[in-house]
């Protein structure tokens, strides 16, 4: 019993920061229709933009994540601008080719400028872990869920409260008729992709610190991240959010009583099931973004 | 105020518009009748900049609007109301008509036409916070027909907004433009229903194969043999 609950515990830590690689993902095909390949790799640059943030730029720990968030949105916005705004329609395959190298420069990249050795990310949080009666957890750990879940929510708001979110929840049903409203499409486009790739980089700035950071660190993310969406059902962002707890969920259980080997298997064993049994993902097909 | 000379669009291999030209007059309710695939859409579609023309010009109020991007069209006062209505599903009906003022800042004037709308129609301010998917047809028109008249327009372009509805809502629908015409707004009307539209407006033009074949007041056209024979029915 004691087990069960250590294991929902780390559930919601590590649910979180899937959740938010999910949507980020979710966002951008839902709306643009574009399979991000470089999703993993914003992934990891949100982790180093982290690393640097903290130990070259001495920016401290809690500056350091806006920073490195900060950090994932400019470079989404530049990778849609230079790369994605002049393939828009043109094929998929195609824009995804050009996605799976954009992923593959970016990787290569920081391996080249920061080698492979691992780095680990210095926090300021205590050692010892918080005791809750049987559970335990880091104080890392749990400000990793608090600032997942703020993210969440403000990525909620920003969908559902605001004239941005109008614009984009408008161009993700209807990109002709948003078009005649006035709304500046490409520009929606744009956010759209920066948001979703500051998402991504948020997780790796969250996820950094606890594990360490490495340049293929995001190979298995962005794996994940895919699971996440095809469990949630392409372009649903509630079931991108509800799917990131459930595949942590699954490897939190597969890791703990079947076999910690197999904790990442589990998300294909997902995505297998879902796609024999609900191809359309366990939440129906997008009704909304938002 | 909206003047069209030799507009040529098309689609890939094939070219809809060879050559159109209209003018619209401020205060009229002028209607472009023809045939399924004649080019009424494809002319309203190059109007708004959502396609873009091979050659030709498109000025409204002496300015140069050929190729621009949608948003400056609205910018200068051009509202579409697009063909098959095209509310956002998903959406509730007020969010549909912040959307159709999407470009204005002005909080006061918004919220005037926003009553205006809902005094028009009562039915929309019922439903505001309901999905406008789950609308009847006859009041997702009446919806789109709003959200266009948000932006606050000088020019409205309807396309088709008799398709599919039931014959009492088209009569409804048909006298809700002509109230609009009469308000001041000046209105473009593209229409299968040629009987319907010539009645209504002030001066129409007949279009076929991507041409205009016939041009005069709204009587004159149903008096013409040819509009006779093919398309009001003998």
């Amino acid at each position: 019993m004691d087990q069960l609950l250590q294991h929902l515990v780390n559930t919601l830590i590590l649910g979180g920061t899937y959740a938010l690689l999910g949507i980020g993902l979710t966002l951008i095909f839902g709306i643009m229709n574009v399979v991000n390949f470089t999703h993993g790799a914003l992934y990891t640059m949100g982790a180093y933009l982290m690393y640097l943030a903290v130990t070259a730029l001495g920016l401290g720990f809690f500056l350091a994540l806006p920073a490195a968030i900060l950090g994932g949105l400019l470079l989404g916005a530049v990778i849609e601008f230079v790369l994605l705004r002049p393939l828009r329609g043109s094929d998929i395959d195609t824009t995804m080719l050009v996605m799976i190298g954009a992923g593959i420069v970016l990787q290569s990249g920081t391996l080249w400028i920061f080698g492979g050795v691992a780095k680990s990310v210095p926090t300021p949080f205590p050692d010892a872990p918080l005791h809750l009666g049987p559970v335990s957890v880091s104080w890392l750990r749990l400000f990793v869920l608090g600032a997942a879940l703020a993210l969440i929510g403000l990525t909620y708001a920003l969908i559902n409260r605001t004239r941005l979110g109008l614009a984009m929840r408008a161009t993700f049903q209807d990109h002709d008729t948003a078009a005649l409203m006035g709304v500046n499409v490409r520009l929606i486009y744009t956010a759209t992709f920066a948001i979703g790739s500051s998402l991504a980089a948020a997780a790796g700035a969250l996820l950094g610190p606890v594990y360490v950071v490495f340049p293929q660190m995001g190979g298995l993310a962005e794996l994940k991240a895919f699971a996440i969406v095809i469990l949630g059902g392409l372009g649903n962002i509630t079931g991108a959010a509800i799917g990131g707890f459930i595949l942590a969920l699954a490897e939190e259980l597969g890791a703990g009583y079947i076999s910690s080997g197999y904790r990442d298997a589990m998300g294909f064993l997902i995505i297998i099931a879902v796609l024999v049994f609900r191809p359309t993902g366990l939440f129906a097909r997008a009704e909304r973004i938002g | 105020m909206l003047e069209i000379r030799d507009l040529v669009c098309g689609y890939g291999h094939v070219t809809a518009l060879k050559g159109l030209s209209i003018r619209v007059e401020a205060g009229q309710l002028v209607a472009l009748v023809g045939a399924n695939g004649a080019g009424k859409s494809t002319t309203l579609r190059a109007i708004s900049g959502l396609v873009p023309p091979r050659s030709g010009t498109i000025t409204f109020e002496g300015r140069d609007i050929t190729g621009a991007e949608p948003r400056r069209v609205l910018g200068h006062g051009i509202a579409h109301c697009p063909e098959g209505r095209r509310v956002f599903p998903q959406m509730s009906v007020a969010e549909n008509l912040a959307l159709g003022a999407y470009r204005r800042r002005d909080g006061a004037g918004i919220a005037a036409d926003l009553a205006h709308v809902y005094g028009e129609f009562p039915r929309l301010a019922e439903r505001r916070h309901q999905a406008a998917g789950t609308l009847s047809g006859g009041e997702q028109q009446m919806l789109a027909i709003g959200r266009a008249l948000m932006s606050r327009p000088k020019l409205v372009l309807f396309d088709e907004p008799s398709l599919g509805l039931a014959p009492n809502i088209v009569e409804r629908m048909f006298s809700v433009i002509r109230t609009i015409c009469d308000a001041g707004t000046t209105v473009l009307l593209v229409e299968q229903n040629a009987f319907a539209a010539l009645e209504l407006c002030d001066h129409a033009y007949l279009l076929e194969t991507g041409r205009i074949v016939r041009a005069g007041s709204g009587a004159a056209l149903i008096a013409d043999p040819h509009v006779r024979e093919a398309y009001l029915g003998g």
